[in-house]
Formats: C-alpha cells, sequence, structure tokens
C-alpha cells in the first residue's frame, strides 16, 4: 500500500472518529440539560407538596369562624351563626385530614434495591439455582420452648438445587442462615415488613383465616388500604394460587436494566408478602414458581405452588 | 337581648332543626367528596386523608340520626 494512501486512510479514520466523539459528546450534553429539567420539575413538585398549606388553611378558617359565631350569639342573628359554624367546622376538619407523612413511590424502591443485590450477590456466590420455599410460621398463640422459638419466624430457604427437600425442624429452630441438609440459605421474606401491614389491614391473624376469604379480602387492602397497587386479582386453583398485580409500587424493582435475578426468586415486597400470606393462611409451603412481568412493568403475574414438605 | 330585670341574656340563635338540616347537608357533602376524591393523587396543593374525611362524614350523618331520635321524644 502506497504512503500516501495509508495517510489518507488514517486522516479519514481520525477525523470519523472526531465526529463520533462529537456526536457523543453533544448527546450526552443533551441528554444532561433533559436531565436537568426533569430535576427541576421534580424539585418544584415536591417544594409544592412540602408546603401543603392544609393547617394554615384551617388557622385561617377556624379564626373567622370562632368570632362569626360568637357575634352570631350577640346579635341572635342566625345567618351569622350558619356561617360561623360552617368556617369553625371546615377549619377544624382541615387539621383533621392533615395527611400522615406521605413518601414517594421511588422511595420504596430504592430503599429495596440494596437488600435484593445482597441477596443476588451470595446467591452468585454460592452458585444456588435452586428455587425459593416459603415456610409457614408457627401460629402465635402455640406454646414453644425456648430452643424452637425460631419457629414463630417466618423464612424463605433458597435451596442450592432444583430438590425440593425442606430443612429440618431442629435447623430452622436455630434460625441458622447457612444450611447444610439439604444445601441452602434461610433469609427474612422481603414482603415480612408488608404481611404485618396486611393482617393489621384485615385486623385477624391470617392462620385463623381460609385460603377462599383471604383471596376474597386481600385486594381490598392491598388496594384501597395499603395502595400499594391499583388492581389486584387472585385466584386459588387446585395445587395453585394465580395472582396479577396492576401498577403495583415496587414495579421499577422488575426493570431489566437493574437486572435483580431475586426479585424473580422471591418476588418483590408485594409478590413476597402475598406469598407469605398464603404459607401462614394455608399453613402449607408455598413457592414462586413462574412469574411474568409486561414489558413497560406495569403488570405483574405470579403463579405460587404449595410443596408437601 | 335585655331581659326585664336589666341582665344580659345570650342564645344561641340556632334551633334543634336547623342543626339537623345543617348536620345532613354537611354529612351528605363530605360523603360525597370522600367518594370522589382519590387521596393518593392530590389536586392543587392540598392533600386530603379520605378514610378520615368519611370517618367525619359518618360522625356527622350519626350527629343527625340522633338530632332525629332527639325530635321524637321531644317534637316540636
Amino acid at each position: 500500500m502506497p504512503p500516501e494512501k495509508s495517510r489518507k486512510e488514517q486522516e479519514k479514520t481520525e477525523r470519523g472518529s472526531e465526529s463520533d466523539q462529537l456526536m457523543t459528546t453533544q448527546y450526552l450534553i443533551k441528554a444532561l440539560k433533559q436531565l436537568q429539567v426533569e430535576n427541576e420539575k421534580l424539585r418544584f413538585e415536591l417544594r409544592k407538596l412540602k408546603q401543603a398549606p392544609s393547617g394554615k388553611l384551617g388557622i385561617f378558617l377556624i379564626v373567622p369562624g370562632v368570632l362569626a359565631l360568637i357575634f352570631s350569639v350577640i346579635t341572635e342573628s342566625q345567618v351569622l351563626a350558619f356561617i360561623g359554624l360552617g368556617l369553625t367546622f371546615w377549619g377544624a376538619l382541615f387539621f383533621f385530614i392533615k395527611p400522615v407523612k406521605y413518601v414517594k413511590s421511588e422511595l420504596l424502591d430504592s430503599t429495596a434495591i440494596a437488600s435484593y443485590s445482597t441477596i443476588d450477590r451470595i446467591i452468585k456466590d454460592l452458585k444456588y439455582k435452586g428455587t425459593s420455599y416459603y415456610i409457614p410460621p408457627y401460629p402465635k398463640e402455640v406454646y414453644l420452648p425456648e430452643y424452637l422459638k425460631g419457629l414463630k419466624d417466618m423464612i424463605v430457604f433458597i435451596s442450592a438445587d432444583s430438590s425440593s427437600n425442606m430443612p429440618s425442624i431442629e435447623e430452622m429452630a436455630k434460625s441458622k442462615f447457612l444450611l447444610k441438609n439439604p444445601k441452602g440459605i434461610c433469609v427474612a421474606p422481603p414482603g415480612s415488613g408488608l404481611l404485618f401491614q396486611l393482617e393489621k389491614g384485615l385486623r385477624t391473624d391470617l392462620t385463623k383465616l381460609n385460603l377462599e376469604s383471604l383471596c376474597e379480602a386481600l385486594p381490598k387492602v392491598v388496594v384501597e388500604d395499603l395502595q400499594v397497587a391499583k388492581e389486584m386479582e387472585i385466584n386459588a386453583e387446585k395445587n395453585q394460587v394465580y395472582v396479577k398485580i396492576y401498577d403495583s409500587t415496587y414495579q421499577e424493582l422488575y426493570d431489566r436494566k437493574k437486572n435483580l435475578k431475586s426479585v424473580h426468586l422471591l418476588g418483590c415486597p408485594l409478590i413476597s408478602a402475598i406469598a407469605c400470606a398464603i404459607a401462614k393462611t394455608t399453613g402449607k409451603i408455598v413457592t414462586i414458581y413462574k412469574d411474568a412481568v409486561s414489558p413497560d412493568n406495569r403488570t405483574i403475574e405470579a403463579w405460587y405452588r404449595f410443596v408437601e414438605g | 337581648m335585655v331581659s326585664f330585670c336589666g341582665r344580659l341574656e345570650m342564645n344561641f340563635p340556632l334551633s334543634l332543626s336547623d342543626i339537623t338540616l345543617w348536620l345532613a347537608v354537611m354529612a351528605i357533602i363530605l360523603l360525597i367528596t370522600s367518594e370522589l376524591i382519590s387521596s393518593t393523587e392530590h389536586s392543587g396543593n392540598i392533600v386530603i386523608e379520605k378514610t378520615r374525611l368519611r370517618i367525619v362524614a359518618l360522625a356527622l350523618g350519626t350527629g343527625f340520626m340522633i338530632t332525629v331520635i332527639m325530635r321524637i321524644f321531644q317534637p316540636f
């Protein structure tokens, strides 16, 4: 190859790489500007939320209301009495309906990610390829000696392989993390906190319910009381339970970019809490044998199966 | 306002029937509001807790019922 030609080609490739770099920089600057605009918008929304003036509005209504009531008694005016009563009532109402502390739903995701990535690391390090088994706890009112107290906690057993051998009661009672026979690990379910809230919403101990009544009551608590999903469907079949959740608060955990394997193994906190609830109600070991997520992560489906322990 | 003896008399200008009517109207307004609003979304600057609003509406409804019962035993 003549030296002039090769020099020209080199210059061409250099020019090409320079234009590529320029394009990437331009793209990055554009993306950065877009992110800054979004950030500003979110900051503005947060400021608006923080300044929710229901308290101030309450004072603003109560003061003229009380004054109108006092004047109504002095002047014996019915109109003033009605105005005073209305203003005082609405003022008091604005104090009473002041919301309890709300947090943005994205915060729930970000706090849960750390524990899922930890489980991911453990599973990857131990080279486990098994499934998760939700083992029901003993009912609260059942007396257990001190050395068996560990059996009152809900646990998830992640097996090393696909065999469905369950750990012995002695091993579970010791609240061990690494189990040798069968090989696996025992962790607290990610939905154990949410399970407590579900029980609180249902106003009953789950061990006292049957599966049918749980399937009837659970969607109402999840959608209306806890508001962690917009819609929920739960169907109990012969040996399996099917759950479909629409617009869950934890949907971002299933994001393909995050690539969390343990979310599919243990389920997101909501799926996990439902698994715990089913296990606790039926007293049987439950496994999430399949799950499906829509491309936009808005619909989550899970199939639970009962395992003979 | 001033009685024969020269004593200052102050009476609340609303009668029981007025209060009954007020309670009924307020209870209906609040019940409809609590059904229509969504506590997850906020419109404008005010965030409202739906369950508490419903409790107040039901309390007003109960108040209305009490006044109705009172009027049964103590008619006009």
